[in-house]
């Protein structure tokens, strides 16, 4: 199904003005002079900033989904109806391990959860790569298969519309009445093949000479010495992990008035880079130094969760190494080091 | 399904300073707390925070509850502030429990030290309400000095029991106290002990030290690596899976633990940090 992408951007700006009952309207818009994408709510103003096709957006899709910041007790009563729209294939990625850690453990989060319930989730294939786009390493495609309510391909003037779950059905209901729509022909299927494999071929160009390594388990026998070295020029600040896509370490604070018999529980992200976490009382914590928790994170998404849930916590989306205040491509030294302890 | 961020008030009832630093608080939860022993709970002091502490009562008492906290950080701080009819809030209870079913017809070691003493009281409690089903119960106690000893005026009470034995041991006794039991390191007492160790189990609690030593003289001693169940409490600070700052490599501290039996983590690291 082919729908215009003009029909597709005015239909976007009905349903922030109102159509679809949606609370928030989130989607990839051009963020100043520069081309980097922030997912922000839709305005009418914001209109011609709307880019669906790049790479992925400054910011994940996990701040809509799982707040920096949120009362968990007592827990809200109602949660905004969202629809994300320009969702690229790593953070679906990022979406399935969040789904393994919040909502298919022994407990479920409560708000995450009903987020999810309510936010609908239009993915769309990557148009162009980022110099620190890295899906290609990581098993990743530059384009989503499946987890996305719906998921856009362009195609000339056009997208290709794919559903992909029964909201996603309902969805396209709803803007079949607003929008005309027409079969793709052969031609426009093979050129969107041909297109998925273009981006495919630009992420292998742009990581070339970095290699993939299996089993990421031998990480864990790299000496100290090595580990002390890749974080030579890290200084903990934590950016990394708050710009992760899968990252979810939370602390939880007590929001309650001293001596108060009302309890205000607020969660809000921690990181594993600062020292403070873990900590215990009396002031022991088991990774005192930057270097040991430099090396937990990096174990933590290659090791750890590849045991936990069966994927490694890297989606190979590149905005740690973007927020890095030290910008040297620390995830692709990770990457190549495995090979190095195991030679 | 149950809202893991949920408090329940607890009306803080009565306070037992057991040590200079050591309080046991017993609080009566609005609704009943259903735990087993060795299950942990998340209490909070209101507009200071919470932490991990793992019932220090019977599991068959689900209305009231005992606590019991040393203070050696900010919230434990303020625990040791806090004054009779006061509400605590608890979440919970969170993790595994000491498997009371694997230790009928056993004879069961209880090795601990310091404030460790504290989930073990709570296992000895609620094995003394059924003691029959055990072969024996020895638990073995230590503290640094007599003044350091918790839980001193039950220990007469403890020792009723035909096949319950209870020995104490002091590391030091300071001039001016005054102690006529053991002196020496707690993990020593095994030496005096008749120990059965062929299947039979051992739960060891205490300072990480004493763990680390306690686990390997029982090694030593011919206890099985899956027969040693440790109470591993780290700072578990959400209680269910999700905050990661209990891990310990692959394993969660909270869900998985906080007992763990020695085998399941043995390759783990800096398990006794």
């Amino acid at each position: 199904m082919l729908i215009l992408k003009r029909d597709f951007n005015n239909f976007l700006l009905q349903l922030s003005d109102g159509l679809g009952n949606f609370d928030n309207v989130i989607v990839p818009q051009i963020s100043g002079n520069n081309s980097s994408f922030f997912l922000k709510k839709l305005k009418k103003e914001t209109g011609e900033k709307i880019n669906l096709t790049s790479y992925r957006s400054i910011n994940p899709v996990k701040y809509f989904l799982y707040p920096a910041r949120e009362r968990v007790y007592p827990a809200a009563e109602s949660f905004p109806k969202n629809i994300i729209i320009g969702v690229k294939a790593c953070d679906l990625e990022a979406i399935k391990i969040l789904d393994k850690a919040l909502l298919n453990g022994n407990f479920v989060e409560p708000s995450y959860s009903r987020l999810r319930e309510n936010t609908l989730i239009i993915s769309a294939d990557c148009e162009e790569v980022s110099k620190t786009c890295h899906c290609s390493l990581v098993g990743g495609k530059p384009y989503a298969e499946e987890g996305f309510d719906l998921n856009l391909s362009s195609v000339y003037d056009y997208y290709k519309i794919q559903i992909g779950s029964e909201k996603g059905k309902e969805f396209f209901e709803l803007m079949e009445k607003e929008i005309k729509e027409k079969e793709s022909s052969p031609e426009e299927e093979r050129l969107i093949r041909d297109n998925r494999k273009r981006i495919e071929n630009e992420l292998l160009d742009v990581n070339k000479g970095y290699t993939r390594d299996k089993d990421y388990s031998k990480l864990r026998n790299a000496n100290e010495e090595s580990w002390k070295e890749a974080s030579r020029n890290c200084v903990g600040c934590g950016a990394c992990t708050n710009i992760c896509p899968t990252c979810y370490c939370l602390i939880l604070n007590d929001e309650s008035k001293y001596n108060s018999e009302k309890f205000i529980k607020v969660r809000s992200y921690d990181s594993c880079q600062w020292f403070g976490y873990a900590r215990v009382a009396g002031g022991g914590t088991p990774r005192p130094k930057v270097h040991q928790r430099f090396r937990n994170r990096y174990l933590c998404k290659f090791d750890y969760m590849q045991s936990n849930f069966d994927q490694i916590g890297c989606t190979g989306c590149g905005r740690c190494i973007e927020a890095c205040a030290d910008f040297r491509q620390v995830v692709q030294n990770i990457i190549n080091k495995a090979e190095q302890v195991t030679k | 399904m149950q809202n893991p961020y949920e408090v329940i008030p607890c009306y803080l009832y009565e306070i037992i300073q057991e040590s200079p630093l050591i309080r046991t608080l017993r609080l009566k939860p609005e609704k009943p707390l259903h735990f087993k022993t060795g299950q942990f709970v998340e209490l909070s002091v209101p507009g200071i925070g919470e932490g991990p502490f793992t019932p220090s009562s019977s599991h068959y008492l689900s209305e009231n509850l005992d606590v019991t906290i040393m203070k050696t950080g900010f919230v434990t701080e303020y625990v040791h502030r806090v004054k009779a009819g006061d509400t605590l809030g608890i979440r919970g209870p969170f993790g595994s429990h000491y498997p009371l079913e694997k230790f009928k017809g056993k004879d069961v070691l209880i090795l601990g030290g310091g404030c460790g003493l504290a989930p073990l009281r709570s296992l000895f409690l609620t094995m003394l309400t059924e003691n029959k089903d055990y072969n024996s119960i020895t638990f073995c106690a230590g503290a640094k000095t007599p003044k350091d000893c918790i839980y001193k005026d039950e220990a007469s009470e403890w020792r009723k029991y035909d096949n319950v034995r209870f020995l104490r041991a002091v590391d030091m006794v300071p001039k001016g106290e005054e102690w006529n039991e053991n002196v020496c390191l707690v993990t020593k007492l095994l030496e005096k002990v008749q120990l059965h160790a062929d299947g039979n189990p051992a739960i060891v609690c205490g300072p990480p030290v004493m763990m680390k030593f306690g686990t390997k003289d029982l090694l030593k001693y011919g206890y099985k690596e899956e027969n040693i169940y440790l109470s591993m409490e780290k700072k578990m600070y959400c209680g269910f899976g999700q905050c990661r700052h209990c891990v310990m490599g692959k394993y969660y501290a909270c869900k998985d633990g906080p007992v763990f039996t020695y085998d399941k983590i043995k390759n783990e690291e800096a398990i006794w940090e």
